[in-house]
């Protein structure tokens, strides 16, 4: 077993795992960040994608023991407050950050569960390329895997975010 | 059209209520799940096609560090119920019912066969386990493909019944097949193939079953379409008494048709978590959710079809063979919806259909969005190449022979009623959109520089639910339920046996039931995901959007009478003089008497009225799908491609739709632009793939591939007016129309895109190194 120690969404966070385990399973296993879904395993789904020093990666194919000394943001970092319940006089989804905000507001995603990556792709994307246009876009998400949408109201959504950030 | 009280939220794109929760990392889907003491099941699974066990050694197994339990096939038979598949059972199958265990005992019938259990404290290490399981297997011809499996000289996969005919020939004939033939102008025969591909949903199958051995409660936390079909199958096939059996769900990551009944790795997962008493997770990985999760779709058909030379369609007469894979369960179900469907919106006046499905050593036929869609293949496909045939207009044939809307309405030669379809209106309206005589111009100018323009169009009908047969009795899809109630806090808050794996329900039924009973959106909650409060129920069959739409409105409709009723004591007014508006009753008209429901709610609860007022603010409401309907449309595809890398692009995808009322339009496109993505992904890309052996070949997403966001085009959907048909409920099913009408779209835009070569396509899966070859056969023929 050896000690890893990583700083996510902003704190230490330490664990004791094998060498085998991969990132992805660190991160729901040991430190309950479930947020991070496992899609298929071998890299091409991209639904564990997470942000490691700035860059997106795929929690399945990193092991945990690589991530030691990192800076990793996974979706539950984004929200800038956690989500609460909801009721009349609290709407769901205060807090919500820039992307997920028109997100929600295009109806991006069904069932949810490729969400976290295609988040997360698109995060480290914009950050990146604050300008881009929808086939950069499109291409720049190729790499992750929905199976609900067709992708359209998710391109939409990124978007939206773009145009809100730059009008910002 | 539909009637509801107010129609302030139904018809509007209303944000998600699901969203904030999935946006977040806050959705709760199986995986997540984490119980104390919890353990972890991985499976051992065959290599092989077709093998007998003659040895399975697990005492390596057992004796590793971490491993608590391994069971063999005969381990687990010997505390479980035998019996079917439990969909199959449920359904009533259909054929012979073949020996069918949970884990392989004496044969292996396709590589995935789950063959042991292992439990452990990791998936780490269950895996490891798995690889310390010796099984000693005695190699048997393997049965690839249909043609073989309906040889009588083929091995049976199941000794029992001797050969591998798992539904056995039969054949119907409506109106009069033979003398339509006889008298017809031209007969045609063509030759279809479909391939298969399957469900793919991003989260796999997977449960946690968690035995409490000193209650004797079984309690499953499922990813499944039915948290009651779930229960009938633990229950049943563990000997439990269904009053001891709780079945949950949480979120759930996609399915498309998988996740109904209880899977076989899930009824072992549940036997070894009663075994121990202690809870037992098992979450598939990708290559067991392709290699043995379950396929769809291959099937065959031999047509005939029946023309005058003016071009009505007179007669279609189909045999069809299904290639079920190993093990029985929707596969034998699946011809007879086929063969009620094959004649479409057309006024066809004679249909002969026969069907035999066969076993062979592949993963089992299931379930997969619209599992009927050959139909519509079949026919759209045959209808274009008949169209060139005869040098007709692919439009203009479909024109002609699109049933016409009378009354009474025109009778498929099945037997259902055509009664508000639109098929003529939605295949008008796409040619408007992509201005087909402009196309044509392009297209020419176009292969004059060398590039391969197509077009292509489909045009389909969906029972969602399917319109009341006159004779009839019961409603067009059984019965659906919704137990409703009025909270103290004022919340209307709905139980379904919906169980939403993407579609959006705790949305849709909240907008439904606020606009009809009078609160906003926000104070609607819908309830799902448990055996122990919500009734029956199933998603499946595109069937909620009216059967459950349908059962919203009138549970909110009977509720707020009785609130009303109730206020009435209060107001001292008659109940007809209150309204309810804004989550507030009040005399109609007079906003300075409103009270907010929850005060009502309370007053009732106060126990201060007679026994003889009804002061429960609960109704359990049923729905049995009113006047019903079909929904339907017509798709129209431009392609591009490219002859030398045999690379097709879908350039622009138009669809006019007729789902009935839209209870939240961009639900509704969702479900559209999925579906058209998964049917063109079934035609440019998916292939579940076996080599003559029997061997699995696309187990991962670097063999089995889907499409991506630079795969699937911006999608135009049209809406059309719809018919309505019932006096307050004509929201229609529409999540499996895209897939439906998608890939034969897309198909008839590539024929007609290699038009210049003779280009002619009898099968449905084109990617690029199957384009190539048309282009050679066709030059060389």
């Amino acid at each position: 077993m050896r000690e890893v120690t990583v700083r996510v969404n902003g704190a230490p966070r330490t664990g004791s795992v094998e060498a085998r385990k991969t990132l992805a399973d660190f991160l729901r296993d040991d430190l309950d960040l479930t947020g991070t879904h496992i899609g298929c395993e071998h890299g091409v789904c991209g639904a564990c994608t997470v942000i490691v020093d700035g860059r997106a990666v795929r929690s399945c194919l990193m092991l945990a023991v690589q991530a030691a000394g990192s800076e990793i943001t996974t979706i539950e970092g984004l929200a800038t407050a956690q989500p609460q319940p909801t009721s009349p006089d609290r709407p769901p989804g205060a807090g919500l950050g820039t992307l997920q905000q028109a997100m929600w507001d295009s109806h991006s995603f069904q069932c949810g569960f490729c969400t976290p990556g295609f988040v997360m792709q698109a995060t480290a994307y914009l950050d990146a390329h604050p300008d881009a246009g929808e086939q950069e876009i499109r291409e720049a998400l190729s790499g992750n895997i929905c199976r609900c949408t067709g992708y359209q109201s998710i391109i939409d959504g990124v978007l939206l975010a773009a145009q809100r950030s730059r009008e910002a | 059209m539909t009637q509801i009280a107010a129609e302030r939220y139904t018809g509007a794109s209303i944000k998600r209520s699901e969203d904030p929760r999935i946006l977040t990392g806050s959705g709760r889907y199986v995986d997540d799940l984490k119980l104390p003491g919890m353990l972890h099941a991985a499976f051992v699974r065959s290599p092989l096609a077709h093998g007998r066990v003659l040895a399975v050694d697990v005492s390596a197994a057992r004796a590793l560090p971490g491993v608590v339990l391994v069971l063999t096939g005969a381990d687990l038979e010997a505390v479980t119920v035998p019996g079917q598949d439990p969909l199959f059972a449920m359904m009533g199958g259909g054929g012979p019912a073949p020996e069918y265990t949970l884990l392989a005992t004496d044969k292996v019938r396709f590589v995935g066969d789950p063959v042991a259990i292992v439990v452990a404290e990791s998936r780490y290490l269950a895996e490891d386990g798995c690889d310390l399981v010796e099984v000693d297997y005695e190699d048997l011809p393997p049965v690839v493909s249909a043609a073989f499996a309906l040889d009588p000289g083929s091995p049976p996969l199941f000794a029992n019944l001797g050969d591998n005919i798992i539904g056995p020939h039969k054949r119907s004939e409506f109106g009069d097949v033979a003398g339509t033939f006889a008298a017809a102008d031209q007969v045609a025969e063509y030759h279809i193939d479909v391939h298969r591909h399957q469900n793919v949903p991003m989260e796999g199958r997977g449960c946690v079953a968690s035995f409490d051995p000193d209650s004797g409660l079984m309690t499953v936390y499922a990813a499944t379409q039915s948290v009651h079909i779930t229960k009938m199958g633990v229950a049943t096939r563990l000997g439990m008494s269904p009053d001891t059996v709780r079945v949950l769900a949480g979120d759930i990551g996609g399915s498309f048709g998988l996740k109904i009944g209880a899977s076989r790795e899930e009824l072992a997962a549940a036997a070894a978590s009663r075994a121990l008493g202690r809870p037992v997770k098992w979450v598939e990985d990708r290559g067991e959710n392709l290699a043995a999760s379950g396929q769809a779709r291959e099937e065959s058909f031999d047509v005939r079809i029946a023309v005058s030379n003016d071009g009505d369609l007179l007669g279609l007469d189909a045999a069809m063979v299904l290639d079920n894979g190993a093990y029985p369960v929707m596969g034998t179900m699946v011809p007879a919806i086929i063969e009620g469907m094959f004649p479409g919106p057309y006024k066809f006046a004679a249909l002969g259909f026969e069907s035999t499905a066969v076993a062979t050593n592949k993963a089992s036929y299931i379930a997969y969005r619209g599992p009927w869609a050959s139909e519509t293949f079949v026919r759209e496909r045959v209808i274009d190449l008949l169209a060139k045939d005869l040098g007709l207009d692919p439009l203009e044939i479909r024109l002609r022979n699109i049933a016409p809307r009378t009354d009474p309405p025109f009778m498929m030669i099945t037997g259902r009623p055509l009664v508000g379809v639109t098929a003529k209106e939605s295949l008008e309206r796409v040619a408007q959109m992509v201005d087909i005589p402009a196309f044509r111009r392009r297209q020419a100018a176009e292969r004059a520089r060398g590039r391969y323009l197509g077009i292509g169009m489909a045009t389909f009908i969906e029972a969602a639910p399917g319109p009341r047969s006159p004779e009839a009795g019961s409603g067009p899809m059984g019965m659906e339920f919704m137990r409703l109630t009025l909270e103290y806090d004022g919340v209307v808050t709905l139980f379904t046996g919906q169980m939403p794996h993407g579609q959006s329900h705790q949305t849709t039924l909240a907008q439904i039931a606020a606009d009809e009973f009078g609160v906003p959106f926000s104070q609607v909650r819908v309830v799902v995901g448990d055996t122990d409060v919500v009734p029956f129920g199933l998603t499946g069959g595109s069937r909620s959007a009216t059967m459950t739409g349908g059962v919203a409105l009138h549970g909110a409709r009977q509720l707020k009478a009785k609130v009303l009723d109730f206020a009435s004591l209060l107001f001292e007014a008659s109940a007809q003089d209150l309204e309810i508006t804004d989550g507030q009753v009040q005399v109609r008209g007079d906003p300075d008497s409103a009270v907010p429901v929850g005060e009502i709610a309370q007053q009732a609860a106060s126990g201060q009225f007679d026994g003889d007022v009804d002061t429960s603010f609960e109704v359990e409401a049923s729905f049995d799908g009113g006047e019903g309907g079909w929904s339907g449309g017509s798709h129209c595809a431009i392609v591009e491609v490219d002859t030398e890398t045999g690379i097709v692009t879908v350039e622009r995808y138009v669809a006019a739709e007729d789902c009935g009322a839209l209870i939240n339009p961009s639900v509704v496109e969702g479900q559209i632009r999925g579906g058209i993505a998964q049917g063109i992904g079934a035609v440019l890309l998916e292939r579940s793939a076996y080599d003559a052996d029997g061997n699995f070949q696309s187990a991962t997403f670097m063999d089995y591939l889907l499409p991506t966001a630079c795969d699937i085009p911006r999608i135009e959907i049209e809406h059309l007016q719809t018919v309505p048909l019932d006096a307050d409920v004509n929201f229609r099913g529409v999540g499996e129309g895209g897939m439906i009408i998608a890939p034969p779209t897309v198909v008839n835009a590539i024929e007609d895109a290699l038009a210049p070569f003779g280009v002619r396509i009898y099968e449905q899966h084109l990617p690029p190194a199957r384009i190539l070859e048309l282009i050679a056969e066709a030059d060389a023929g």
